[in-house]
């Protein structure tokens, strides 16, 4: 009886040194892309047949060896305010934008200034996705990084990394430079 | 006499439903049952089940169930054309005479089944395929509708989404096509085009079908969702349920209501899911309203507890979805 419970807790000691959980942030204006890049990360068979996300939804992830709890919360203008609840002990954010939509770049660089202000998020790795590259009137991801500011960026590891949710090109490349970045 | 032989095997094999083991069991022994009972009542059993089985959902799911599980070819085939014919779904004015008419006569024919002995079961087997086939069409119909993209160069769509706006605010005017204004009825920014998204057009015909129809009701849940505290955005709470009532469809939950709205309306049609949607979503405000969330954060929580106990009423063979139009008068 007692070997058998000494066997139990020694697996669940190794599972949870390989196991190790994270926090990631997935956050953007609304329409630009979230909840699809979520279910594309998941797996999901239908991922494109999407609603705009009043609240937020979270799915876990194995990548890497590494579960990643993704938290995607509602890009609507009403409930960014509320984006900030979520960011205690957050291990990485990605912060989506629609690179097809160059009207809203403004908007959305300030809503991006104001996550770099925030004191929960200080030194927090951040990786920006330019996504909807399938669209041809998208901006490249080196202008989306210029645009942004991302270049400025000195106080944290920062990368670029352009992706189509649709088609699910960009977030491999994208989920291993996360799990880089946390294993450092 | 035949009464008495029938009830103890019927609740005989409706025990065995239960469970996956007993489930393979049943199939197993199912020719020997069938053979059985054909032997002793001289009825197939489709017969048995018309005329033992109460009209509604049960009626029509066990038939269904019998057609799909059927082995004789003329019925095998019979199942293929009933689902290759709702790929393109056919005219209403169709559908008694090429799909309903034709599938009562391959089954009468196949099963021997002479008419003169057998009045009504002709009549009751066609009301089953109209339901059965007519959940089939809808699903398509509804299909068809949520894969049309919101177009805004598209003068309908531009119209029906003005008609919107005009029902839920009608002592507002619209300043612009573009226009914060939007989000006062729950839109996310400034151009609702892009929160149609997965649901296309179907999300904003079940909006405007719910603000016409019920006007009164639309504008106190407008009410609602403008609350300082349990607030939500209208439009993309509508949109979600769009999803969510096309889930119910798609996935078959559905079908004990839908079935149940044939036994009164023959086939279902377009409205009957408008019907549907108003429902989930008035119920769906009620809930929200009662769950006394903290902020609009919680929607998938709520939601989630909303559709389980829908899913849960979907389990009653007597389901059937009502408006309580009690609001409309306030």
């Amino acid at each position: 009886m007692d070997m058998e419970m000494g066997l139990l807790s020694l697996l669940r000691k190794l599972r949870s040194s390989s196991d190790k959980e994270l926090r990631i942030v997935l956050v953007g204006l609304d329409n630009s892309g979230k909840t699809t890049i979520l279910r594309q990360l998941a797996n999901e068979e239908t991922p494109h047949i999407t609603t705009p996300t009043a609240g937020f939804n979270i799915k876990s992830i194995s990548s890497n060896n590494l579960n990643l709890n993704v938290w995607d919360l509602g890009g609507n203008a009403k409930i960014r305010p509320y984006w900030r609840n979520y960011f205690e002990n957050t291990d990485v954010l990605i912060f989506v934008v629609d690179s097809s939509d160059r009207k809203r770049m403004s908007e959305s660089t300030g809503e991006f200034n104001e996550l770099l202000k925030d004191e929960k998020l200080k030194s927090v790795p951040i990786i920006v996705l330019a996504n909807k590259q399938d669209l041809s009137s998208s901006m490249k991801a080196a202008e989306v990084a210029e645009l942004i500011g991302l270049v400025k960026l000195k106080d944290r590891d920062w990368q670029i990394q352009a992706c189509s949710a649709l088609e699910g090109t960009g977030l491999q490349e994208a989920m291993d430079w996360i799990c880089k970045c946390v294993k450092k | 006499m035949l009464r008495f032989l029938i009830i103890p095997v019927k609740d005989f094999i409706n025990k065995m439903y239960f469970g996956d083991f007993f489930n393979s069991l049943y199939l197993f022994i199912r020719p020997l049952i069938k053979w059985f009972l054909h032997r002793f009542t001289n009825l197939s059993e489709l017969q048995r089940l018309v005329y033992g089985c109460q009209d509604g959902y049960r009626r029509y799911k066990l038939v269904e169930r019998s057609l799909n599980m059927s082995k004789r070819p003329q019925i095998r085939h019979l199942v293929y054309c009933l689902e290759e014919r709702t790929s393109q779904p056919i005219a209403e004015m169709h559908i008694h005479p090429e799909i309903v008419n034709r599938a009562v006569h391959t089954v009468v024919l196949a099963k021997k089944i002479n008419p003169k002995y057998h009045p009504e079961f002709s009549d009751q087997l066609a009301r089953c395929i109209e339901a059965i086939y007519g959940y089939k069409r809808l699903v398509t119909i509804i299909d068809q509708m949520r894969l049309e993209p919101y177009d805004s160069e598209n003068h309908a769509h531009e119209h029906k989404l003005k008609a919107l706006w005009n029902n839920l605010m009608p002592d507002v005017k619209l300043e612009a096509r573009i226009t914060k204004q939007w989000q006062e009825i729950g839109f996310q920014g400034d151009d609702p085009s892009t929160d149609f998204r997965g649901m296309g057009i179907l999300g904003l015909e079940n909006l405007l079908y719910f603000s016409r129809e019920y006007p009164g009701t639309a504008r106190h849940l407008l009410s609602h969702s403008q609350h300082p505290t349990y607030g939500y955005t209208l439009a993309v709470v509508g949109i979600n349920i769009t999803h969510m009532a096309w889930r119910l469809l798609k996935s078959g939950i559905a079908k004990s209501h839908f079935y149940n709205l044939s036994k009164i309306h023959g086939y279902p049609t377009v409205e009957h899911f408008h019907q549907f949607y108003c429902y989930l979503l008035y119920e769906f405000d009620h809930f929200w309203m009662n769950a006394k969330p903290n902020n609009l954060m919680e929607f998938n929580n709520v939601q989630v507890k909303f559709e389980k106990a829908i899913v849960k009423v979907s389990e009653r063979e007597s389901c059937h979805f009502k408006m309580n139009l009690s609001v409309e008068s306030i």
